[in-house]
């Protein structure tokens, strides 16, 4: 008898955490139907046009994203950290680009029928070669020796310890990028060719639709990016160690794998791919500052969530899609444009109540769920 | 044989030429020597230039601690203040390289403040000393003295005869204390503890009356972050969830207190303590909004969600959907302040004692709530949580009590500031407040008061005292915070009972993992 009395309140208590979530699933779901209903059946405003742009864009934006999101996917995998300074190596990356352009841009390059001719317009490709190799350098190298001074001596202490000296690196780098380089808001100098606005125009439904030369770009060498690193770790042997340490360090170490190299050249290569997303923000949006990394970092590791941590396909769709719906979404659900930071942050809350682990699931080492 | 150490101070001369030139290029060279010149005693206006000489003494100082540090602990004395040599030689040579780069941008008249804004003629001749090409073998030379000079300095004060007279000196303090303590009357040792209690409770009741504004000012300031940092510790101290969207209960109770009893945008006026009670009940609500749905996961998913929630509130306040209803970017102003017994408080001196006294009940509810069965029973979790729900802790309704506790906290502080400051707005509440109060906590120590109260008055009552350098305060931070990890992991006043449980833990795992493989 007593024991049964005892029971029923814990029972109670057990329900109300579980309902919990289907209330809210449903609350969700009927604010979104009923959004969209008042968008596309009442209102009914915006032809196929407004949705050929926003879905460009948001393609083209997704494509950075997924290249951070990839570098916070292999960190996190290898070492269940936030990588949380990863947006502010990407910062870097975008700065070190702005160098090389406005250093192409003063070269002067006279030639025949244009003596004002300077090497940026002068030789575009080369010049974009350029500051996407210098970017992504500057961007590696900060993360090799990120790990090296703000990660590596911590890697056997608690969870919170790393996470908090991350937190110390992204302020640091933050503001030594705002002393040096002073807080203004510069303009990429993008060449000529490639420079915003510019680009294939058609028509849709009789209104001119923009594909921009930038844009283009930026998405097509993001998928070429992201097709290597696919490649890297599958093929190739450093991505076969980085697997290996990603699965059980300590196995790993006793097959013959430098665990600290690995680990080194794992943020090696999510800096070079946070430079390149970096430079192509530059070259795309064409503002660059010291806060530049910062929202696009932690959307980025929203993306990650959202694809599944660990899990690099995970983080190339979750970066696309978290694009697309940044993009389309404000418009979709009619509501000001001003919010699209809030329904990135809400995706991100809703997957983790109904699906912790992502769409396409975790891939985390064993030893330290 | 040698090969290692000479090489290894080749290294430490590299990352402090590098430390230099990096201080130079953001400017600090100049600060540096303003602050000590007014440690002379000299007064140097705002962005005035001080005089050459304290240039000089930076230089000089840099110079003795780099070789300082290249000096190891063991080995021949020859050899430690050999590599003090190769430090300085190194440091100063890299130094010496940028002094060419900079003679030759002094010399060909090229501004490049577009591009490095801080690296102005003004500021290169300084650095330089005013002596232009000469400079670069002045530098050179000095930092391989002082590198010389700060090892033989480092090797004599290591040296086995000034330790040992240290030593003594030190026991001979220790004894002389305790023999005063002997011969204090039994009265006094008994209750000496609460003795000491009153007199820091009188001087903070006759203090703030006699400092100036300002001093209150801080003080106020510092007093409203150890409510805070009291309140977030409770979540990630004692029950460990990492949360860093806390800003965003500091919001609810400001924007309730300022919502509430301000003429703008809605003319209320019900009285700042109905408003205060309301601000600590709405922050709790929303704690409870937050954390039914999220209690689930694990600990650095809460902290990215807490994150997303705390600029999700931000944005929201800032934005046109709610302007009619916070005022949207320009916040809400002239809020009105408390009225005590028909006395309405006009001064920071008021302001400061009903800080004190929030101050106060918090500590006491901390400390009651430390070592109830509620705080036993996040401790617990924090530790291991599964083992906790074995013994019958209901992990979820603990750890959604440690959020609402901690926001209530929260509301508390975030009311008061509104009310004191008279305006609140979006800006007032971003993601670097929360990590603020974060790294108050952690700096200062988890689950420790003198920690909590130290750590903010080092990351928020120093920097307001130390003006010069307020462009930099945030780069201290972020490197503060670093250093702090890699050194001294629980903080600079640690808390006693679960380092000690900890530490044995944590040993014991070591043992594990060593065995498991030395290598990783």
């Amino acid at each position: 008898m007593n024991s049964e009395k005892k029971s029923k309140p814990l029972l109670k208590q057990r329900n109300l955490f579980k309902i919990i979530r289907p209330i809210f699933g449903v609350l969700v779901a009927l604010f979104l139907i009923w959004r969209l209903y008042l968008v596309f059946i009442v209102q009914n405003q915006y032809g196929p046009e407004t949705w050929t742009r926003l879905l460009i864009s948001g393609l083209i934006i997704g494509g950075v994203y997924s290249l951070i999101a990839i570098g916070y996917t292999l960190v996190y995998g290898i070492l269940l950290m936030i990588n949380f300074a990863h947006g502010e190596v990407m910062m870097i990356g975008t700065f070190a680009g702005y160098f090389v352009f406005e250093a192409a841009k003063s070269i002067n390059v006279p030639s025949a029928g244009n003596p004002e001719m300077v090497f940026a317009n002068a030789f575009p490709a080369l010049s974009i070669l350029i500051a996407f190799i210098v970017g992504m350098t500057a961007a590696a190298i900060s993360g090799y020796f990120l790990e090296k001074i703000a990660y590596r001596p911590l890697r056997k202490a608690p969870r919170l310890i790393p996470l908090i000296s991350a937190i110390g690196a992204s302020i640091f780098l933050q503001n030594a990028a705002q002393l040096l380089f002073s807080p203004k808001t510069r303009d990429y100098a993008n060449p000529e060719v490639m420079s915003r606005g510019n680009g294939w125009k058609f028509l849709i439904n009789g209104s001119q639709v923009t594909l921009t030369y930038t844009g283009v770009f930026t998405f097509i060498l993001s998928i070429l990016l992201m097709i290597g690193l696919f490649t890297l770790v599958r093929k190739t042997r450093l991505g076969k160690a980085m697997r290996a340490v990603a699965m059980d360090k300590n196995t790993a170490a006793l097959m013959g794998i430098d665990v600290d190299q690995t680990i080194s050249n794992t943020f090696i290569i999510s800096g070079a791919l946070a430079g390149a997303a970096g430079v192509m923000w530059g070259l795309h949006n064409g503002l660059v500052y010291y806060f530049v990394g910062f929202l696009p970092g932690i959307k980025a590791f929203t993306a990650a969530v959202l694809g599944g941590v660990g899990n690099i396909p995970g983080a190339m769709l979750g970066g696309m899609l978290l694009g697309l719906v940044e993009s389309i979404g404000p418009t979709a659900l009619g509501i000001s444009y001003q919010l699209k930071d809030v329904i990135a942050f809400v995706i991100l809350i809703v997957i983790l109540i109904f699906k912790p682990s992502g769409i396409l699931g975790e891939v985390l080492s064993e030893e330290k769920i | 044989m040698n090969n290692h150490p000479l090489r290894k101070s080749f290294q430490k001369g590299l990352v402090f030429g590098i430390l230099m030139v990096f201080m130079v290029l953001i400017g600090f060279h100049v600060i540096a020597a303003t602050l000590a010149s007014k440690l002379f005693g000299a007064n140097v206006l705002r962005g005035a230039i001080p005089e050459i000489r304290f240039m000089t003494y930076i230089h000089v100082l840099f110079g003795i601690w780099a070789g300082w540090s290249a000096s190891g602990r063991t080995g021949r004395t020859s050899n430690r203040i050999f590599q003090g040599l190769v430090t300085g030689l190194t440091a100063g040579s890299f130094i010496a390289l940028f002094d060419l780069i900079m003679n030759y941008l002094i010399q060909t008249g090229t501004d490049v403040r577009w591009y490095l804004s801080a690296l102005s003629f003004e500021n290169m001749d300084y650095f330089l000393l005013n002596l232009g090409q000469m400079g670069t073998i002045v530098h050179l030379g000095i930092y391989t003295a002082t590198g010389l000079a700060g090892s033989a300095l480092a090797v004599f004060i290591r040296s086995e005869a000034v330790q040992h007279g240290w030593q003594n000196l030190k026991s001979n303090i220790s004894t002389f204390i305790t023999r005063i303590n002997e011969t204090l009357p039994p009265f006094v040792r008994k209750y000496g503890k609460y003795i000491f209690y009153l007199i820091v409770l009188a001087v903070l009741f006759i203090l703030p009356a006699q400092w100036g504004s300002y001093w209150n000012y801080v003080v106020g300031m510092v007093g409203l972050y150890i409510i805070a940092g009291i309140g977030l510790n409770i979540i990630v101290g004692l029950s460990g969830q990492l949360s860093l969207g806390y800003a965003a209960f500091f919001a609810m109770g400001a924007y309730s207190v300022g919502l509430i009893n301000a003429p703008n945008p809605h003319h209320l006026m019900w009285g700042f303590w109905p408003a205060l009670v309301i601000g600590i009940i709405v922050a709790v609500a929303s704690a409870v909004v937050l954390g039914l749905p999220i209690m689930r996961l694990r600990g650095d998913y809460l902290a990215i969600v807490t994150l997303g929630f705390g600029e999700i509130i931000r944005i929201m306040l800032k934005s046109d959907l709610l302007i009619n209803f916070t005022g949207g970017p320009h916040g809400i102003h002239d809020i009105h302040g408390p009225k005590l017994f028909g006395k309405p408080f006009t001064s920071d001196v008021d302001y400061v004692y009903l800080i004190f006294v929030g101050v106060a009940l918090s500590i006491f509810l901390y400390d009651r709530l430390q070592d109830s069965r509620t705080g036993r029973a996040w401790l617990a979790i924090k530790e291991d949580p599964i083992a906790a729900q074995a013994t019958g802790v209901n992990l979820q309704k603990y750890k959604l009590l440690a959020l609402c506790i901690g926001a209530a906290f929260a509301g508390l502080a975030g009311g008061i500031f509104s009310a004191r400051n008279q305006f609140t707005g979006p800006n007032d509440h971003t993601m670097m407040v929360s990590i603020n109060f974060l790294c108050i906590i952690v700096v200062g120590g988890l689950n420790s008061i003198l920690g909590i109260i130290l750590g903010a008055f080092a990351l928020k009552g120093l920097p307001e005292i130390l003006r010069e350098v307020e462009n930099y305060r945030l780069l201290a931070f972020g490197a503060l915070l670093i250093i702090m990890m890699l050194g001294r992991p629980n903080g600079l006043w640690p808390s006693s009972r679960p380092l000690i449980e900890k530490g044995d833990c944590s040993q014991i795992e070591e043992n594990k993992t060593d065995e498991g493989g030395k290598n990783a």
